[in-house]
């Protein structure tokens, strides 16, 4: 059986310059949830809207269900069920009204029609607002309603492009139970982007790292941590940059490190057995007299995995939200 | 999913829209109307002097009409920009219903507020005694007229909208009508033209469609004009459908 998902060198160049996604090759099985990890301006969204065919690709080949996303662009609608990143509803139309209109154009028989947009209000919970129209929703329930504008035909592969960006931790949790639910119990294949790692660590079965256009890791979330090999020691300098340098080449000298990078404010080092070279490494720096703020150690998360590849943090919209690992 | 069943639902949710706001339309309603009166007033005493023209209101009235139809199918482009805006035009895209009936859909349900509208100022011109020289049929063929004008005239804010996805550029649909309405007829016949106006009067289709509606008013019945008028409303729907297309081929650049 084919992939689900299969792309070949996967191409978007806007200009010689713009490359917003630069040759990718990805392989989805049937029935898995994929992860896309990448900040803002990564080529996430590109390569959705171009898995999806709203965007044609400049070069490369990608097939969908076996499907050829540019020659067969009109079964691939009919086969995948989408949900953008802009929450793409109309404000004058009711839920009921939209998910009715949506059924139609997807081909649903009319007779299935009441029934399955009452299903689906049950499912994404919004039976009581659902004859409200759409400016009145919130942010929660527009992208609740829009994933259930995703699965009116059953599609058998999703892509949801940030489900859960700027939602609150309530309405986040909803919508990662209800992928897993469809994931379990029917079997859909999900493709989803996101700049959580803690979305990608909690829902996916494999996760490609996204930046600049370009996949710089991939592999399962536990494989992608443990890839690390090390526990991660970051330590918070006061000192401004000049402290930082010092810092970076003092812990240097440890034994076992296996780097160490200064990182903005910070010099982090990753090294095996992390909690019992902790003395050794506030002693090392006040030796040199650097002002350190705070020390934290912790086991690698997904996060490391994506400085340790990029050289630069993912920025999330809301760091407060992204998942900070546990603490040692 | 099927052609026709895809512009159907698209149109009625197009319709839906346009009856939840209908405060878009009292401009569309008002400013046709004021010009009429206006028109009638400041002319009307003098047209039959100058142009040999008895009834103005029945000359005008086709006017209005038009004026009308133009407004209201430069807010069509609007409501697609701002589907486009909101990012409900991708969600439509990404389903499999045809591309042709995504377009279908916002133009016919402007073809089909033309005709309300023309049904609504041309009442009110008939009120005031424009008068109908070829009676309800020909009312109908002028209401029926008006919609399909309506409906090819909307393609040129719908291209325009799909080409730039600005509500600013949309608006210039609205400006494409000042010319094309008044370079034509609107006030006086056109052989009282001087050459250059008369020139640019002969090759605009909107003159085409007045002088039919003007006869339909006016004159009886005359197949000749119908036949030109038809053909103007074919030609240019056309050339705005083809637009249409070729600008939405563009989004998925």
């Amino acid at each position: 059986m084919s992939s689900a998902i299969e792309t070949q060198l996967l191409v978007k160049h806007y200009t010689p310059e713009i490359k917003a996604v630069d040759g990718i090759d990805i392989d989805v099985p049937h029935g898995s949830i994929f992860g896309f990890l990448g900040a803002n301006g990564s080529g996430k969204t590109t390569t959705v809207r171009m898995l999806t065919t709203l965007l044609r690709p400049t070069g490369g080949s990608a097939r969908v269900d076996g499907l050829d996303i540019v020659k067969d662009a009109a079964q691939v609608r009919q086969t995948v069920g989408v949900a953008l990143q802009e929450v793409s509803l109309d404000d004058i139309q009711t839920g009921r009204e939209l998910l009715t209109l949506q059924s139609r154009l997807y081909g649903v028989p009319g007779s299935q029609i009441k029934e399955r947009v009452e299903r689906l209000l049950g499912l994404v919970d919004l039976s009581d607002a659902a004859d409200r129209l759409l400016k009145t929703y919130s942010g929660g329930m527009k992208r609740r309603l829009d994933l259930a504008a995703a699965l009116v035909h059953e599609p058998k592969i999703v892509f949801l492009d940030e489900p859960t960006t700027g939602l609150d931790p309530i309405s986040r949790e909803a919508i990662w139970r209800e992928i897993e639910g469809l994931n379990k119990s029917e079997g859909v294949t999900f493709f989803l982007t996101t700049q959580y790692m803690e979305e990608a660590d909690r829902l996916t079965d494999r996760v490609a790292i996204i930046d600049a256009g370009r996949i710089i890791a991939e592999g399962s979330p536990t494989e992608l941590k443990a890839s690390i090999g090390t526990d991660v020691i970051t330590v918070g300098i006061s000192g401004g940059p000049e402290d930082v340098g010092k810092a970076q080449q003092t812990l240097a000298q440890l034994d076992g490190t296996t780097d160490v990078r200064a990182v903005g404010d910070s010099v982090v080092v990753y090294i095996r057995d992390g909690s019992t070279v902790i003395p050794r490494v506030v002693t090392l720096l006040n030796e040199a007299s650097v002002q350190m703020e705070e020390i934290t150690l912790k086991r690698p998360t997904l996060d490391d995995v994506f400085l340790r590849a990029t050289g630069h943090h993912m920025e999330a919209e809301e760091p407060q939200q992204t998942a900070e690992g546990g603490a040692a | 999913m099927n052609f026709a069943y895809a512009t159907y639902y698209l149109t009625t949710r197009s319709l839906r829209e346009t009856f939840r706001q209908p405060g878009v339309e009292v401009s569309n309603l008002f400013i046709p109307i004021f010009f009429f009166f206006v028109t009638v007033g400041a002319l009307g005493g003098v047209a039959a002097g100058a142009f040999e023209i008895e009834n103005y209101r029945g000359f005008a009235l086709p006017v209005a009409v038009l004026q009308g139809a133009a407004g209201a199918a430069s807010s069509g482009g609007l409501g697609m920009v701002t589907d486009i805006e909101r990012g409900y035009f991708d969600k439509l895209m990404l389903s499999p219903a045809p591309r042709l009936s995504l377009v279908l859909g916002r133009l016919v349900a402007d073809g089909v507020r033309v005709t309300i509208l023309a049904i609504v100022i041309s009442t009110v011109a008939l009120i005031f005694g424009a008068g109908m020289e070829t009676g309800p049929g020909g009312f109908l063929i002028l209401i029926l007229m008006s919609g399909a004008f309506g409906f090819t005239y909307s393609g040129i804010g719908m291209a325009i909208a799909l080409k730039t996805g600005s509500p600013q550029a949309a608006q210039v649909g609205f400006l494409v009508f000042f010319p094309l309405l008044f370079l034509s007829p609107a006030f006086a016949p056109k052989e009282f033209f001087e050459g250059w106006l008369q020139f640019l009067a002969t090759i605009n289709p909107v003159t085409y469609i007045l002088e039919a509606q003007r006869s339909l008013v006016l004159d009886g019945w005359e197949w000749e004009k119908l036949g030109y008028s038809a053909a103007a409303i074919a030609g240019f729907g056309a050339f705005t459908l083809t637009l249409t297309m070729l600008a939405l081929r563009t989004r998925t650049a």
